[in-house]
């Protein structure tokens, strides 16, 4: 059992903030990743919890244990570390064993351990080796052996595939949601990708300069992301962002940018027709569009195609809309060539509208 | 067809040594060629002198003796106990310089105010002459007026004067002293150097496996320090074998011949009885020893360190 809740925590490094006035409610045997560009403080919330950093003000509660002050080995939790961390001078054995035999467990017991999780993760022919005869990938299992073998209540990873290639770091994403699984037991996860965000979590927070976006399912942060930060920090290639402002003409509310204009479904409609007039910024996601239904949705996006971008199982287009250059993702069935006329439908329902000072959703926040 | 020998000669040496080689070479050859004077040539005289019975007294005669210079060596006393005095002041000065060095590194590792100002100060000795070095602490060690005897005396530790270097039970422990205070400064600068190179990321990882400060330091810090722990000994061992200028500064080898170690010894037998050759053999075996060592220390203590 362990739930980790943070309770308005703020952390300092000098006069720089860290984190601020951290609120989380780590759920027990949730998946919880923690997602941000570099800096934004999700490393220095993991070591919090692993007890590696103090923290400025606020507490943090391990079920219902005030933890600030606890040293991290009697916090029962276990850390992969995106360097991996494995000891040099120390057989693969010894590694997976060490936190075992600093924790007095007897020579059988330890031994019985060690070699379970080396099965498990199908590293039992390396245990004589040390870490620098070891692969990217094996040392990863390595890593993460070492932190299995315990089975503590709370798993902690610090970037653990970042240093892998791109094939080996999505074979291991599965392993470690099936891990999860399996250990069911508390994970937090710190990364930057977010395709690593979206395919393990069960709930995501978003940070960026110490501060919380948003806090949601995958399913949430993407499709109702709070603000244009976290709109624009997930999605591959990024949302397609068009400054522009709200008309309501005819009883109809539109987005108007120069002469582009696109209409706004009845139920966003009602929520966004008192911004008339505010100078706002429209999200569409490239894969919101479609091509073969334009007549149904009427909406349309019609120009000229610059650049195709064939991707294998579909293909990107960049255009122009008004200067603004935009992608959109569509099948490939029609093979596009560059400087084609197309006439791209919009999916209304699924249009993003932000407040350009405040960048909130004025749909969803 | 075949290609002629000669062209095939020239074509594989065009292969060996390309321009860049080539280019290499003719840049290196001017040190090259200056090292060859004043380095290689002397080491293989010397050797050559050592198969001589060379002697400045009688410069006319100089007959070969095969290895009758290393027998004459390998057979005197005298120079057996200077072999001894010689591992005795090696053993302490290199223990000495290993334990403070690193105390000093792991004190210099830790940020705390100051920091700066203190490892440069720590530098100081390393910084002086040997010279200085050497007279600086002969005057410390003064019988009359010494630093040493003043000190110990006002804080009332002896009750008279002590003749510190003609006691021939302190002679090498004091001079290994000033050799290790001189020494100490570059050690613990090499041992720190490795101890910042030990990545943060393994104290954590250890902080959270439950290992406390005592096992982070026995299980990460120390064989992580080994690289660095080779150098200074193989570089210090070597430096106390061959140290000559604190015995010849402050001793002369005495009292009687207490402090008469190998450097001193071939020091006396070729600058003053000017027997050059069985000088050279006994600086031959001093510097086959020394190798030796060196290869003994990285074989045996460097795979289990």
């Amino acid at each position: 059992m362990a739930r980790i809740l943070f309770d308005n925590v703020t952390k300092y490094y000098g006069a720089v903030k860290a984190v601020d006035c951290l609120d989380l409610d780590i759920h027990d045997r949730e998946f919880l990743v923690l997602l941000g560009p570099s800096g934004c403080g999700k490393t220095t919330t993991l070591n919090m919890i692993a007890g590696l950093e103090d923290l400025s003000e606020g507490d943090i509660y391990f079920d219902d244990q005030v933890v600030n002050f606890m040293p991290p080995h009697k916090r029962d939790v276990a850390m992969v570390f995106q360097s991996y961390a494995l000891y040099p001078h120390k057989n693969v054995y010894d590694n997976i064993g060490f936190g075992l035999k600093m924790r007095k467990y007897d020579a059988a017991e330890t031994d019985r351990l060690v070699r379970d999780a080396a099965e498990r993760l199908e590293i039992s022919h390396l245990l004589q080796r040390r870490p620098s005869q070891l692969s990217g990938g094996q040392r990863q299992r390595v890593a993460l052996g070492r932190a299995m073998v315990r089975q503590p209540s709370v798993f902690l990873m610090d970037e653990p595939l970042s240093n892998l290639d791109a094939a080996l770091r999505i074979s291991m994403r599965a392993e470690i949601k099936e891990l999860h699984k399996s250990m069911q037991t508390t994970f937090v996860y710190v990364t930057h990708d977010q395709a690593e965000a979206l395919t393990l979590a069960d709930r995501i927070v978003v940070m960026k300069d110490g501060i919380v976006q948003q806090i949601g399912t995958p399913d949430e942060i993407y499709e109702h992301p709070k603000n244009l930060f976290v709109a624009s920090f997930l999605g591959n290639p990024p949302i397609n962002l068009l400054e522009g402002s709200i008309v309501v003409k005819e009883n109809k509310t539109l987005f108007r940018k120069g002469d582009f204009t696109i209409n706004f479904s009845a139920e966003v409609s009602e929520k966004i027709a008192q911004y008339a007039g505010h100078e706002v910024i429209l999200g569409i996601r490239p894969e919101d569009v479609d091509e073969k239904n334009a007549a149904v949705f009427g909406q349309g996006i019609a120009g000229l195609v610059d650049t195709v971008l064939p991707m294998g199982s579909e293909q990107y287009l960049s255009m122009h809309i008004e200067g603004s250059e935009v992608f959109f993702r569509v099948g490939k069935e029609l093979r596009h060539r560059d400087g084609d006329e197309v006439n791209l439908a919009v999916n209304i329902n699924r249009l993003h509208v932000f407040d350009k000072r405040s960048t909130l959703n004025l749909i969803w926040a | 067809m075949r290609s002629s020998p000669k062209r095939d000669i020239k074509f594989r040496l065009a292969r060996r040594f390309d321009y860049e080689s080539r280019s290499a070479a003719l840049f290196i050859l001017p040190v090259m060629s200056v090292l060859a004077i004043v380095a290689v040539f002397p080491i293989l005289y010397s050797f050559y002198t050592s198969f001589f019975n060379l002697k400045l007294t009688r410069p006319h005669r100089v007959p070969f003796v095969w290895f009758d210079n290393y027998i004459k060596v390998l057979s005197d006393e005298l120079f057996w106990a200077s072999v001894s005095r010689t591992v005795s002041f090696t053993v302490m000065s290199v223990a000495a310089i290993l334990v403070l060095s690193l105390s000093i590194a792991i004190l210099l590792n830790e940020s705390f105010r100051g920091r700066r100002l203190l490892s440069a100060i720590i530098l100081i000795p390393w910084a002086i002459p040997t010279v200085a070095n050497g007279l600086l602490w002969k005057w410390i060690y003064d019988s009359g007026f010494g630093a040493l005897n003043g000190l110990l005396f006002q804080l009332g530790i002896i009750d008279s004067y002590i003749t510190w270097l003609g006691d021939s039970d302190k002679t090498i422990p004091l001079i290994s002293n000033s050799f290790v205070w001189k020494e100490v400064p570059l050690a613990a600068i090499l041992i720190l150097v490795t101890m910042k190179s030990i990545p943060e990321d393994l104290y954590r990882a250890a902080k959270v496996d439950g290992a406390n400060v005592f096992k982070r330091f026995i299980h990460i810090t120390i064989p992580s320090l080994k690289p660095g722990f080779m150098l200074v000994m193989i570089y210090e061992t070597m430096m106390a074998i061959r140290h000559f200028d604190l015995f010849f500064l402050l001793t002369e080898g005495g009292p009687a011949e207490a402090s008469h170690v190998v450097s001193w010894q071939i020091y006396v037998e070729t600058f003053r009885n000017l027997s050059f050759g069985t000088g050279s053999a006994m600086s031959y075996i001093l510097a086959l020893v020394t190798f030796a060592l060196a290869y003994f220390i990285i074989r045996t203590l460097g795979s289990k360190l």
